[in-house]
């Protein structure tokens, strides 16, 4: 009898570790073909010095490596990708986290607000920065147009080395804050009201409330979105291209690390030195992202 | 909830990863839309019952369409080929051209520029045409520029039949030189003059330019002054950069000086804006335009109130009046289905009739010597004469197997000498140290 059992349970275990695996299939396969593989292949090709169309590659070694090490060019990407990412990164989710609470609260038409704030999301990207390019037009942008009406000299937002980055990353903020203020939303709704009650009843005013519930009750919504947005930041390239011109003053100053990647591997041919590149980029990434991890512990608090 | 927040993030890294592969997959992508484009074309021929497929057309201008589309009609009609063009915009027309050649799904018939051309040749991406063309009663290359038929030669073998040239010329504002006071620039003009027209075009409230350019814009800005001052971008022989010559220094401290001396708008402003734009919203007076731009200027209401047409100026020490130019190939894939019928159309294109038809649609400047007489009929509000008068002293667009690359870096450095932030001396000097190393190690 009991060993009748047993038996029927491993089956029944055999059978749901089975169609576990079925169901992850399809993921599986899509995420070995287009991300596992590729990333292996990458590394694999930033040994090469490669030719045209998948012939004629030849080992070099880490060669590309050596010449990556000394080109001042992709250093300063690296700087200038940590300065994008050190913009965009805070103030969207400051933004992002104020609107949240603002909309959360019973107000008359908010469906209306959630859906304008995520409608930059929806809107292609290469679509937004043609349109904040014409914004940003020394000449004839509706920026400059509004500062000279109002007296003002005119600013070169997008030419500038100085503000360039800051004029890409408002770009950037302006897309993703919807994107973040959902998810904060979502963080936001998991909140039980009673919490909110008593402490009113205890004689906590609003923004008390905001530091003391709201923030820790959500610091795990935070710091998905602090990786997530952090990794998406450090990989900024669509603006750039579409915005800023090859013979841009400010360009040196601005491009970002995938940036350098796309010029040498799609515009120069170069493919080999690009996925170089790319690797050094990956490999941030996977730094910055398990110091995330470690530092979490500190501030991330899972009820 | 510690869980779901590891997935979740584990979910983000590997979303992010598939965001580095992105471009990737765009190219594949196009690949394959191209792959299904030749797949249709090919059972649309069968169904239609004749003898080939449909052979497809690869080219980047969407201007050109209508009149090549005339073109190919009569092809269709004379040999019973069918032919169908596919526009893609230069800018994703390599992207698409090189994941065909990946993927081995090239277009049957595709454009070809000098850029390019030296990478497909090497990797035997393209058919060759050289028995083809020496057996054709329709097809003399002598009747074209040697220039362009060396453009498309490889290790002795030609790959490609010229299709066309372009030339550079003056754009002036007449509205602004009759305002200034100034007789309309003319084959007598040097560059001193056109300095001068533009120190007097210049309004001080910042309104009104003279000039406007990007370093970007070689063929048809600078590199036209390089020669007439005597100097040169590449040596003859491909094997060493001009940077260091004299005249190639003293042709762009001349345009970098316009720069300084406020005569041209803002550096910023001219990155920003191509200099047609500037042209047409009436900021600045004068531009030089390839030929290729006449559809875009031409049909430009402010343009055709105020715009005309002159040859360039000349050098005022060399008196040499050159025009940079280049012309497109005609290429065919190595691997077409198609390769007789492939070749027919490479050969009607490059007969004397396709080629004056080219020329009378208003299309292009064709490259087959003596059919451009009635293109200057295209626009006829234009002195269209000063692109046929500028034929006269033809360099060919300065070009090696890398083109590319020292092109891109000296633009990038130019930005140094532009703004003034270093000597245009220093910066030439850079140039030519680093396209010499390009050169060397082709």
């Amino acid at each position: 009898m009991t060993v009748k059992t047993k038996r029927k349970g491993t089956r029944q275990s055999r059978n749901e570790f089975i169609w576990g695996w079925i169901f992850l299939l399809p993921t599986m396969a899509g995420l070995m073909i287009l991300n596992i593989i590729p990333i292996f292949q990458t590394v694999y090709q930033s040994f090469f010095k490669t030719g045209a169309f998948g012939k004629g590659n030849v080992f070099i070694g880490l060669d590309n490596y050596i010449k990556m090490a000394g080109d001042s060019a992709v250093w300063q990407a690296l700087f200038n990708t940590f300065k994008y990412t050190l913009v965009e990164v805070p103030v969207s989710i400051v933004i992002a986290i104020i609107l949240a609470v603002l909309i959360n609260q019973k107000l008359r038409g908010r469906t209306v607000y959630r859906v304008i704030y995520f409608l930059p999301m929806v809107a292609a990207p290469a679509a937004v920065a043609m349109v904040w390019r014409w914004l940003y037009n020394t000449e004839f942008g509706l920026l400059n147009h509004l500062r000279n009406m109002a007296g003002l000299g005119s600013v070169s937002w997008i030419s500038n080395p100085r503000i360039a980055f800051i004029s890409v990353a408002v770009v950037g903020i302006w897309s993703v804050i919807g994107y973040n203020m959902v998810l904060f939303l979502a963080g936001l709704q998991e909140i039980p009201r009673d919490f909110y009650e008593a402490a009113s009843i205890d004689g906590a005013n609003g923004i008390y409330q905001f530091f003391r519930i709201t923030l820790p009750l959500i610091s795990p919504t935070m710091f998905f979105v602090t990786v997530t947005r952090t990794i998406g930041a450090l990989q900024v390239f669509d603006s750039i291209y579409m915005m800023m011109d090859r013979t841009n003053p400010a360009l040196p100053k601005t491009q970002s690390l995938v940036y350098l990647f796309y010029k040498y591997s799609f515009t120069e041919g170069n493919k080999g030195y690009g996925s170089a590149i790319v690797v050094l980029l990956l490999a941030v990434i996977m730094v910055i992202t398990v110091i995330q991890m470690i530092c979490q512990k500190k501030w991330v608090s899972y009820n | 909830m510690r869980k779901m927040g590891a997935l979740l993030l584990s979910a983000a890294m590997v979303l992010s990863l598939a965001a580095c592969g992105g471009s990737g997959n765009q190219a594949g992508s196009s690949a394959a839309q191209t792959a299904e484009t030749t797949a249709a074309g090919t059972t649309a021929g069968t169904t239609a019952g004749t003898t080939a497929g449909t052979l497809s057309v690869a080219i980047w201008d969407k201007n050109q369409e209508p009149g090549l589309t005339k073109i190919l009609e009569d092809f269709t009609a004379e040999t019973g080929i069918k032919a169908k063009i596919q526009v893609t915009p230069w800018e994703q027309y390599w992207t698409m051209l090189e994941a065909g050649a990946t993927g081995g799904s090239l277009p049957d018939v595709f454009w070809m520029h000098s850029n390019e051309f030296s990478r497909y040749a090497e990797y035997e991406m393209l058919l060759d045409l050289n028995d083809r063309i020496a057996g054709s009663d329709k097809i003399e290359l002598d009747k074209f520029p040697a220039d362009i038929i060396d453009l498309y030669t490889w290790n002795d073998k030609q790959y490609a039949v010229p299709k066309d040239i372009d030339t550079i010329a003056l754009w002036y504002n007449k509205t602004m030189f009759d305002e200034a006071g100034l007789s309309y620039p003319d084959a007598s003009w040097t560059w001193d003059d056109f300095a001068e027209a533009c120190q007097k075009l210049t309004k001080a409230d910042g309104s009104q330019y003279g000039y406007s350019l990007k370093p970007s814009n070689n063929q048809d800005g600078w590199y036209n002054m390089v020669y007439d001052f005597g100097g040169e971008i590449i040596s003859e022989d491909q094997k060493s950069s001009g940077f260091d010559k004299a005249g190639t220094i003293a042709a762009i401290e001349f345009v970098t000086d316009l720069v300084k001396q406020g005569y041209t708008p803002s550096y910023e402003t001219m990155t920003e804006n191509n200099p047609e734009a500037l042209f047409e919203a009436g900021t600045v007076g004068m531009i030089t335009m390839g030929s290729w731009m006449l559809p875009e200027l031409c049909n430009n209401d402010y343009v055709k109130a105020n715009g005309d047409i002159a040859v360039l100026p000349k050098g005022t020490e060399t008196g040499r009046r050159s025009s940079i130019y280049n012309g497109l190939g005609w290429a065919a894939a190595v691997n077409t289905q198609m390769p007789e019928e492939a070749w027919s159309l490479i050969e009607y294109m490059g007969s004397q009739k396709a080629q004056q038809k080219q020329s009378d649609l208003g299309v292009v400047i064709s490259a087959y010597e003596g059919t451009t007489d009635n293109w200057i009929a295209t626009y006829p509000d234009f002195n269209l004469q000063a692109y046929l008068d500028m034929m006269g002293d033809m360099v060919i667009r300065p070009h090696s197997k890398t083109t590319v690359t020292w092109e891109n870096m000296t633009s990038e450095k130019l930005v140094d000498a532009w703004t003034g932030a270093r000597s245009v001396q220093d910066v030439c000097a850079d140039i030519a140290e680093e396209m010499n190393s390009l050169l060397a190690s082709e």
